[in-house]
């Protein structure tokens, strides 16, 4: 009998040898491999830099930008320009550096970058709507661009500097029309410091560049091996925290302040938030149904709202309260004007919640504890997030709480996620919570076009202002600050814009997400933080070039 | 013989029929319509409409009159296409299952086997000394009580945390890929180990209680009275009554094997053990109807395959079914 | 009197002497006393901040504290109260359908009546007790106590069938039912007075057994998120143990002691159990 055990032991395991996959690939040398996490939802399919959601680190590792932009200062640093300038209002000017090669040896130049552009003007792709106000692009000589405008948006531009990825005219050339975005382009060609290695069920693997041309001017990246694994459940992340087998987590992890300092894990501080914020948290009210189309109605949500709870017991402290304009970094809060806020800012005031729906008539008129519409009806709404995204749906009970002690009926609801995306391209919801439109960025512009872009004519809304708030006079404000340059009109204008979003309150902005990130130093040291803000520890799918870059560079292995 | 066997394969083939049924209704069943929260999921992502398109004229298709969308759906379950899996977009159902039955296979074979035949033979000893059975019994009571995860959490609280023998999560470690190399080998043996203990320790228990109480129902059967008034030694009667308790023994593994692939799943969830059972879950968690019918079905053939592999060794050792003596099985 | 009483009902008297009855059902009655009256012992509700989370068991948190600082007693003394209630209902509705389907199978053994009703017992048997719960209990949206209950008992009861027919059909053989059948005696009291009083202790053995099986069954959806999904329940706060790294940061007394009051008991039903065995049975009362 044992025997046979025996026997049938053997065969198991060889048969398990047989099947378990049996690349040629070796294990990597763990000093000089950098493993991360916290980028990737699914196993690794496409590395086509046209679509919005390639495998992460497409962007950033193999292709590359004109500038990058490093949030914490607010600064544009030259990358694959040499330079830029507005030569005239409406005529802007790039000069390449020279010398830059694409991985399979052909040169790069700006031919490359025309090209770039060209194609998102001969096909519908995710960049093309530039060609709105982009007028022509043409190379002069090599290395120089010149962009001709039809009506110049500068805000729009700056963000294009370091956001659109220049590929190889010689490669994608070839590519025809109807395949532009199918193809799945893998093995990418590009400039940047990493090429594509491996590709796994569970993980991507990236190999550096040693003919980066960024190794002469940045520095070259430390790590030679980069491993970017899918995510996997909170808990195992912490667990691979713990005993530093992930160097680097942009993981959102509940409880991780708790235990970052007994496992010697770094967040960016070393206190409360920790984390630095990503975006902002808004709550949207869809104001085309009653009482949301009233704005004292909605002000008063805004007195309601227990901000400091959601942060402190939904997240322990990991995130931030929004200040009042909902905007953040530095490249928004130069435009933040401090006597706007004081004059028409609110913050987390019951009694003045409560008057303010008292003098706007929606008091107890039947007597069941509740607040009925002024004409008597009674008030019930809902307020939704995705089922699954236990954070929003603490926070969203917290609020609903909120709105019982002041007498408000909201029931907090937890629709599936595609559900809840169709009510909100639908404006089939009464409330929810969003941050889709509100990321970091170098100019506030993103966040005022998020919360209250012009587009909510058709029968969907896809691109913010999911609660479809009319304010044309705010459009023209937002739409003047895109296309100004003066600083002290954008100023003004950034003033009366903040006046309006406080004064008519369209969505009351709660809390910033954080840049989820916590790392080890069983590996590699020196990661950057507060004290030393050198780059920005980011993985997540076009982020890389808001300073991450500069992370590979600077971090040193710990032996 | 022959009856026996046609008997136990109709029942398979029906449980079969069961399985497939149940999973062509459920999705029709849901309040709501699964079908457009799926349309919408796929659209997100890239490429997702026209490979739904294909998936749901192939599995859903809804002008068709119900009979033949389920006759459909038989022929896709034949040709193993099981559509394409939301939660690892765009990888194909049935390649997710291929990879995943690796890890089951490799934790449950080997841990059933090992605890049937160990499980055993600690209980004949167990049921023919008495001092023994006093010691080891509540042991043995304990092990078989336990819960499959509250086992695996205590195995990896002791061996993965306390001594630190063995990592508590994942198939191999992140810097190793899947090779034929010692190093990988030794990395998948080191990860394996703790599930595979705790399976085999918590069946032990049952196997044990089991056998111990076959002999001693066999004990005080006239033969082996018999055998004591002529004086055999202890080890034989032992014997006999083993070959005789057996015979449940190996009808009760049938009747288990589904209780121990459902414990297998909760083992899989606390060591995070890639296998079918855990990706069932987060199929359930996430929707993924694709993913889960596939699943559901690739467990269901595993058990019948396993019970109707019983089926047929019980026929060999039990002489009684060979010769058509009773149908009592 | 009393030793006439004995006398007739002499099971019971092997039964409640039996060591191994009598310290199984001590701890089966602590664990019960425990469900009863533990949330009266504690000042805590067992989702509310007790205190400072990661605390190892004291006087003030008689088994430590989860995490972000609930007290574990109170989650354990609640959830034990909804896995015993959904366990025992489930085990009582399994019990009955087992003993009803076995019964009958067992006493028109032979026919074709009873070849279905194996068949259909053959074919619960085999399909995977869990996979099959994980699919049904995904799909409802909300689960409640009685719900959960049917759910786990209608996959449970096969066992119970089985073994009531087998211990029907060789009754139905013994030489005083014949007898009974003999002397047209009517149906229903052969069942009653022959079949069902031998058959008592058995299905209350059953029920035991069928018990545990619901309990375990309950604790391991609960575990995979499956549960009733309003309140607490056992293996909820093992899922939460196991989710926030419990085990990883060594916090044993959130990550194993709530099992372990279950294994505990599930246990000492066990011995309970093998003692009844032993009373009933005469064959194996000298062990």
């Amino acid at each position: 009998m044992i025997n046979v055990g025996k026997k049938v032991l053997i065969l198991t395991l060889a048969f398990l040898f047989l099947v378990g996959g049996m690349s040629l690939a070796q294990d990597l040398p763990r000093e000089e491999t950098l493993v991360v996490s916290g980028a990737m939802w699914g196993p690794p399919s496409t590395w086509n830099i046209l679509i919005p959601n390639p495998t992460p680190g497409t962007g950033g590792l193999v292709y590359e930008t004109m500038f990058s932009y490093n949030p914490l200062d607010n600064t544009y640093t030259p990358w694959l320009a040499k330079s830029g300038e507005w030569v005239s209002e409406n005529e802007y000017v790039l000069n390449l550096r020279e010398g830059i090669n694409w991985t399979d040896g052909e040169e790069f130049n700006a031919e490359d970058v025309v090209f770039t552009y060209e194609i998102a003007k001969e096909n519908s792709i995710m960049y093309s709507p530039v060609w709105k106000w982009l007028q022509s692009v043409e190379a002069e000589g090599d290395y120089t661009v010149r962009f001709t405008f039809s009506e110049p948006h500068y805000a729009e531009w700056n963000a294009e500097l370091y956001e659109r990825y220049i590929i190889p005219e010689h490669i994608w050339s070839d590519i025809p029309s109807g395949e532009l975005i199918t193809r799945t382009m893998k093995d990418p060609v590009g400039t940047g410091p990493y090429t594509a290695r491996e590709v796994g069920q569970d993980r991507m693997v990236w190999e550096r560049n040693d003919n980066w041309w960024g190794n002469d001017v940045f520095g070259q990246p430390k790590p030679k091996y980069l491993v970017d694994l899918v995510n996997q459940s909170n808990n195992v992340v912490m667990g691979m925290l713990m005993k530093g087998e992930l160097d680097l987590s942009n993981n959102f992890i509940p409880g991780v302040q708790k235990i970052k300092d007994q496992f010697g894990l770094k967040t960016w501080y070393e206190e409360e938030p920790y984390m630095l914020s990503w975006n902002t948290a808004n709550l949207y009210m869809n104001t085309t149904r009653k009482p949301m189309g009233d704005v004292n109605f909605r002000r008063a949500m805004a007195f309601m709202v227990n901000k400091e709870s959601i942060v402190e017991r939904v997240y322990g402290g990991l995130v931030k309260a929004a200040n009042p304009t909902g905007l953040f970094g530095e490249g928004w809060l130069k435009y933040l004007d401090e006597e706007v806020v004081d004059e028409y800012g609110f913050e987390y005031n019951t009694t003045k919640a409560k008057a303010l729906l008292n003098d706007a008539g929606y008091v107890d008129a039947d007597g069941d504890g509740w607040r009925d519409m002024p004409n008597g009806d009674p008030l019930e709404l809902s307020i939704i997030v995705p089922s699954g995204w236990t954070d929003w749906m603490s926070a969203v009970r917290v609020i609903a709480q909120n709105a019982e002690e002041i007498g408000v009926n909201i029931k907090p609801n937890f629709p599936d996620s595609s559900l809840f995306d169709n009510k909100r391209f639908n404006k089939d919801f009464d409330m929810l919570i969003a941050n889709f439109q509100t990321t970091l960025s170098s100019t506030p512009f993103d966040y005022w076009n998020g919360v209250a872009n012009e587009n909510i004519d058709g029968k969907t809304i896809s691109n913010g202002n999911w609660g479809a708030y009319d304010n044309p006079e705010l459009f023209e404000l937002i739409d003047e600050f895109n296309m100004t340059r003066n600083e002290t009109r954008k100023q003004e204008i950034a003033s009366k814009i903040q006046r309006i979003l406080l004064k008519d309150m369209p969505t009351v902005p709660l809390w910033h997400n954080g840049l989820w990130a916590q790392q080890t130093t069983n590996n590699w040291t020196n990661w950057p933080s507060e004290d030393k803000p050198y780059g920005v520890p980011v993985t997540w799918g076009n982020a890389y070039q808001l300073g991450m870059i500069d992370t590979l560079i600077g971090i040193k292995p710990a032996k | 013989m022959g009856k026996y066997l046609r008997k136990k394969l109709m029942i398979y083939i029906i449980t079969f029929i069961l399985a497939v049924t149940i999973n062509f209704i459920i999705p029709r069943m849901m309040p709501g319509d699964p079908i457009q929260s799926l349309l919408s999921r796929f659209s997100g992502m890239e490429g997702g409409r026209q490979i739904l398109e294909e998936q749901l004229t192939l599995l859903f298709n809804l002008d068709q009159p119900v009979w033949q969308q389920y006759l459909n759906f038989w022929k896709s379950v034949f040709t193993l296409d099981f559509g394409i899996s939301i939660i690892q977009f765009p990888t194909p159902v049935i390649d997710i299952i291929k990879r995943a039955i690796v890890y089951d296979l490799s934790v449950l074979f080997p841990a059933i086997i090992l605890s049937w035949i160990v499980g055993n033979k600690l209980g004949a000893y167990s049921g023919t000394d008495k001092k023994v059975d006093n010691a080891s019994m509540p042991f043995f009571y304990f092990l078989a009580s336990s819960p499959y995860f509250w086992m695996a959490g205590l195995v990896a609280f002791f061996f993965g945390v306390v001594l630190q023998w063995f990592p508590i999560s994942g198939a191999y470690s992140a810097v190793a890929s899947p090779a034929l190399s010692w190093n990988f080998i030794k990395n998948f043996l080191h990860h394996w180990f703790l599930p595979f203990f705790t399976m085999f320790l918590v069946q032990l228990g049952g196997w044990a209680i089991g056998m111990r109480n076959m002999i001693m129902y066999e004990k005080s059967s006239n033969y082996s009275k018999y055998m004591e008034t002529l004086g055999s030694s202890k080890k034989l009667i032992r014997k006999y009554g083993f070959r005789n308790g057996v015979l449940p023994q190996v009808t009760g593994l049938a009747l288990r094997i589904g209780r121990i692939v459902g414990g297998a799943i909760t083992v899989q969830v606390v060591f995070n053990y890639p296998g079918l059972g855990r990706m069932l879950l987060d199929a359930v968690q996430n929707q993924d109807y694709f993913l889960m019918q596939g699943i559901f079905l690739t467990i269901v053939t595993m058990v019948l395959v396993a019970n109707f592999v019983v089926d047929i060794v019980y026929m060999f050792i039990d002489p009684r079914v060979r010769l058509s003596f009773t149908e009592e099985v | 009197m009393a030793k006439d009483f004995w006398a007739k009902h002499e099971n019971l008297y092997y039964a409640l002497t039996n060591k191994k009855v009598l310290f199984g059902l001590s701890i089966v009655i602590l664990v019960f006393l425990l469900a009863a009256f533990g949330p009266l012992l504690t000042r805590y509700e067992y989702d509310e901040y007790a205190g400072q989370g990661y605390l190892p068991p004291s006087s003030e948190h008689f088994f430590g504290t989860t995490i972000d600082g609930k007290d574990v007693f109170t989650r354990t003394v609640h959830g034990l109260r909804s896995t015993l209630l959904v366990g025992a209902i489930a085990g009582t509705i399994a019990t009955l359908i087992g003993c009803i389907i076995g019964f009958v199978a067992g006493y028109y053994g032979g026919t074709i009546f009873d070849e279905l009703l194996m068949m259909l017992t053959n074919i619960f048997v085999v399909i995977p007790q869990l996979a099959l719960l994980i699919v049904i209990a995904a799909f409802l949206e909300v689960r409640g106590t009685f719900v959960m209950a049917v759910i786990v008992a209608s996959t449970a009861w096969p066992w119970t069938a089985r073994a009531v027919r087998s211990q029907t059909l060789s009754l139905k053989n013994q030489e005083y039912v014949s007898l009974s059948k003999i002397s047209s005696i009517s149906v229903g009291r052969i069942l009653r007075e022959d079949i069902a009083s031998n058959m008592f202790s058995y299905v209350f053995m059953v029920f035991i057994q069928q018990f545990n099986g619901t309990m375990l069954a309950t604790v391991q959806l609960e575990f995979l998120g499956l549960g009733p999904t309003k309140g607490i329940s056992l293996g909820l706060v093992m899922q939460n143990a196991v989710n926030w790294n419990g085990i990883q940061l060594g916090m044993w007394w959130w990550a194993i002691i709530p099992g372990l009051i279950l294994a505990i008991l599930i246990t000492a039903l066990y011995f309970v159990n093998t003692g009844l065995d032993a009373a009933f049975n005469p064959r194996l009362r000298e062990m």
